[in-house]
């Protein structure tokens, strides 16, 4: 290998979303020099900016007018009131939605830092809507006891994420735009770079650094219908899994319940906050016989399956039964003109239905990831139960696993898991590199793997005839989506899993039309599908594992959570024949925090 | 429109180039149904998938928030995520797409939006705040937050940009997506750079190099205003000593609470 040929940097972030831009950002802030971060797109592409609701932290700017009910108005809290919230019922909430399997040192730690980061935001420039008194406005989320989702308008996401990269840009991070990482170099359990693609050239290169970092986003794209971007297809988790890192927690996957009909793009949980209800094919508000007391603002998890359950017993709407009426139309020309202007043209653009005297139809969408790369609070990766660590490697945002979500994320709190947990792995690298950390030798040609996939790929088939990458895409995403959605049972789960292997072996005759180097989206396509053939995988063997039921992993033929058997997290590790699982413990503060039963 | 049963087949020219094959760029037709709900970006996969893998395109969000899938739509410059297939096609049924003017092509619809990014950088995006931070936030009013609400919102898609008569002939031009940016900081409260800002905008290529032709107004598809940015920019370029004054004068008051002067606006009531 030409020395000219590799890149080297004492930092390598992998993402250019909060999680990646955060770590990048504060190595630089706490001294490391030389940080690069790669993106497959352009940094300000991530999907961080697609994020709408808010960011949660207990900042106590508002509260709910006394005696107007979990629906009533809010205001600012006098200067002089007291406070209604606290890191520790944020603590709890968390705990509660995670349906107790979250590590509680790490929800601890997040819910603390929550405060402190988002006025870090505000520092920076951050446009966030405001109370009458200048203080940075809260609205409701589901699962949050109190009005602590920080948000500007309803494009929290995207002015986060616009902010951060500023700073990153301010504080002299090279970035890489449109590069895409193919490989980890790790030996022994010490990382020593990357193998990546930069995109526009076709070249493969391989980047050594003393440490790399990766923040490569959720996997939302192994089912057909998701409010996820196209680039969320896992391409961290399959990489690490590749590298013998394992996945942890992988069968806990957040339904949303309200995506639009076929498209899966979400439609806010602001439509429900704001009153809308949900209908069934005979006109009822069916969630009177899931939730009576909160209808449709019980969970995400619950609101799902019980749209599910209306689907599945036949009584969806819309042509092949699959979706439910969002009804909005009480709300009123004004208020929805006034709180829910990008949802109306939302609706308006893609089912041609204006929401002001329409029924809108919508579905449950695949919207985050709670499993992923296992690490501690300071973003190292672990290598298994023990929680050794994988040395110079660090993970963040929805593609680690800290775990701080446990079995159920709420809704506010992955913006800031991303920000928090980002910012402390940067912080964590620039200790490791400062402390002497050096560029590990790298035996061979690292790079050599990668060109042999994609030489493969642009091979000519045998028998003149290959499969089509995106045909085995859409075929995972249909076995996925049906026998590993949101209802899952052993019959089904052996089905997906003997789907996804028989796709993997046809993937082996996958073919790119694409024969150039030059910006070959087609390869990329194709990798993407591999990648999302290897961690689905993962997912089907670690739920079909699981017997029971907890958070977003709803077992029919074991309904009911199991603390002795399951308050544990799964981990996957890769051999010959598949995922081996292991377990590791939660961490629970059993005086004050012991597991309950999740009502709502 | 051609007609199968009832979903009608349109036609989608695409300008197809790859400058290491292709001396120049060239149309090619494609063939596509058209039901009602899907985008020109469903056609787009759909050509890729289906007919020819060596089509080349951005996007990621799919719900015009990212900026990547910007192009050029029977010569207007929009996002094509959002954009329903049907209402785009003319009588014939035909529809054509073209990469965003004025920028190299890197291949197909892709283009090299180097000088859009430079621009954008020249003009630091980032904010410079005062020297003292205060424990809690800054304090801004709801009106000063309203002011920058068009500038915080755009996604940097370059449609604008691509559809500026002064890109067409110079790059030097700092544009109007960095521009609007510019005015993002100028007018936050919390930036202490004003005026060195301002006299950065107070060049032939800066704020006075606009024309005032209204093009992106028409191409934006978040239906922001950067001229009218640019408009107070250049006023504000001539004041910026009283300007720069006036927000230290600002800054004193920065962690103070902002005082309602009557009924205080109605906070959102749901999530
Ligand atoms: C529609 C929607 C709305 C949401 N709303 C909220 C909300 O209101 N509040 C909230 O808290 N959470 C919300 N979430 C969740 C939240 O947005 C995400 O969990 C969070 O932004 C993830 O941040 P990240 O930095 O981990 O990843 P991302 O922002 O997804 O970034 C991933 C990065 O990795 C890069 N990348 C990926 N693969 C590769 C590769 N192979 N090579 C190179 N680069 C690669 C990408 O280019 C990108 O830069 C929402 C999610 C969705 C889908
Ligand atoms: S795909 Fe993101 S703006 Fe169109």
């Amino acid at each position: 290998m030409a020395p000219s040929d590799v890149i080297t940097h004492d930092v390598i972030v992998v993402g250019a979303g909060l999680a990646g831009t955060w770590a990048a950002m504060s190595a630089m802030e706490a001294g490391v020099r030389d940080v690069g971060v790669l993106s497959k797109l352009h940094p300000l592409r991530s999907h961080s900016g697609a994020a709408q609701g808010g960011i949660a932290a207990a900042l106590n700017n508002v509260r709910p007018v006394a005696g107007t009910g979990p629906r009533g108005p809010l205001e600012q809290i006098p200067p002089d009131a007291e406070p209604i919230d606290s890191w520790e019922l944020h603590m709890f909430d968390t705990i509660k939605g995670s349906d107790w399997l979250g590590d509680q040192d790490a929800i601890e730690i997040m819910v603390k830092d929550a405060i402190d980061i988002v006025y870090a935001y505000e520092h920076m420039g951050c446009v966030f809507s405001r109370t009458p008194d200048g203080r940075i406005a809260q609205r409701r989320f589901g699962g949050h006891s109190t009005p602590r989702a920080n948000y500007a308008a309803d494009w929290t996401g995207h002015v986060l994420l616009h902010t951060i990269h500023e700073q990153a840009l301010k504080h002299g991070v090279k970035f890489y735009s449109e590069w895409f990482a193919l490989d980890l170099i790790v030996e022994d359990r010490v990382c020593k770079g990357v193998v990546a693609m930069n995109i526009q050239t076709g070249a493969i290169i391989p980047m050594r650094a003393k440490a790399v970092m990766f923040g490569t986003g959720g996997y939302g794209r192994a089912w057909k219908i998701t409010s996820n971007a196209t680039a969320n297809t896992g391409d961290g988790v399959a990489i690490a899994y590749n590298a013998g890192i394992p996945l942890m927690d992988m069968e806990f996957v957040q339904f949303h319940p309200t995506g639009l009909y076929r498209h899966g793009i979400l439609m806010s949980e602001a439509c429900r906050g704001e009153g809308g209800y949900l209908l069934n094919k005979a006109g009822e508000r069916f969630m009177e016989r899931y939730a009576p007391d909160k209808m449709e603002l019980a969970p995400r998890d619950l609101v799902s399956r019980s749209e599910q359950r209306e689907i599945d017993e036949g009584r969806g709407v819309e042509e092949d039964g699959q979706g439910i009426y969002l009804d909005l139309r009480h709300l009123g020309r004004d208020k929805i003109m006034e709180r829910l202007p990008q949802v109306r043209d939302i609706a308006l653009k893609f089912v041609g239905v204006d929401i002001i005297d329409g029924l809108c139809p919508i579905q449950p969408t695949a919207h985050y990831s709670m499993g992923g790369i296992p690490a501690n609070a300071d973003g190292q990766v672990i290598a298994d139960a023990e929680g050794t660590p994988v040395i110079g490697l660090y993970a963040a945002g929805e593609c680690a696993c800290i775990s701080v979500h446990g079995a159920n994320r709420l809704g506010t709190n992955s913006l800031l898991d991303a920000s928090v947990f980002g910012r402390r792995a940067g912080y964590a690298i620039a200790e490791f590199v400062k402390g002497g950390a050096a560029l590990q030798p790298v035996e061979g040609d690292p790079a050599a793997p990668a060109q042999r996939r994609i030489a493969h790929l642009m091979s000519d088939p045998p028998g003149g005839k290959g499969e089509s990458w995106a045909a085995l895409a859409r075929a995972l995403k249909e076995t996925m989506t049906v026998n590993a959605g949101i209802f899952r049972d052993e019959a089904r789960l052996k089905t997906a899993l003997a789907d996804i292997r028989a796709l993997q072996e046809r993937f082996e005759r996958a073919r790119v039309m694409d024969r150039s180097r030059r910006f070959n989206t087609d390869v990329l396509g194709a990798i993407e599908t591999e990648n999302l053939l290897i961690f689905s995988e993962v997912i089907a063997v670690s739920a079909l594992e699981r017997t029971e039921s907890r958070g977003a992993h709803a077992r029919t033929d074991y309904p009911k959570r199991d603390d002795e058997n399951w308050l544990r997290h799964t981990l996957a590790h890769k051999t010959p024949d598949g995922p081996a699982l292991s377990y590791k413990g939660v961490t629970i503060d059993w005086e004050k925090y012991p597991p309950q039963e999740r009502k709502y | 429109m051609a007609t199968n049963g009832s979903v009608p087949t349109v036609t989608i020219r695409i300008q197809r180039f790859n400058p290491d094959a292709d001396k120049k760029p060239y149309l090619q037709a494609f063939q596509v149904k058209a039901p009602p709900g899907k985008t020109i970006l469903d056609a787009l996969h759909e050509i890729k998938e289906e007919q020819d893998g060596s089509l080349t395109f951005r996007r990621s969000c799919r719900h015009a928030i990212c900026g990547s899938c910007a192009m050029n739509v029977n010569g207007r410059h929009m996002l094509v995520c959002d954009a329903p297939l049907r209402e785009h096609v003319d009588r014939h049924g035909v529809l054509t797409l073209r990469p965003l003017a004025y920028l190299p092509i890197i291949k197909d619809l892709v283009v090299d939006r180097t000088s859009f990014w430079e621009q954008y950088q020249r003009v630091k995006p980032w904010l410079i705040p005062p020297e003292n931070i205060p424990e809690k936030e800054f304090r801004m009013s709801a009106e000063e937050v309203a002011a920058l609400r068009d500038a915080e919102h755009c996604i940097m898609c370059g449609a604008c940009y691509s559809s500026c008569q002064v890109i067409a002939l110079t790059k030097q031009y700092i544009g109007p997506h960095a521009l609007l940016k510019a005015f993002l900081r100028v007018l936050d409260p919390r930036d202490s750079a004003p005026a060195e800002r301002l006299a950065d905008l107070d060049r032939g290529d800066g704020v006075y190099r606009c024309h005032t032709i209204f093009n992106c107004i028409d191409a934006c598809p978040k239906g922001l205003n950067p001229t009218e940015a640019i408009e107070t920019l250049r006023k504000l370029v001539i004041k910026r000593g009283a300007f720069e004054a006036a927000r230290a004068e600002r800054q004193r008051r920065l962690d103070q609470p902002i005082e309602v002067v009557g009924e205080a606006p109605a906070l959102s009531g749901g999530e």
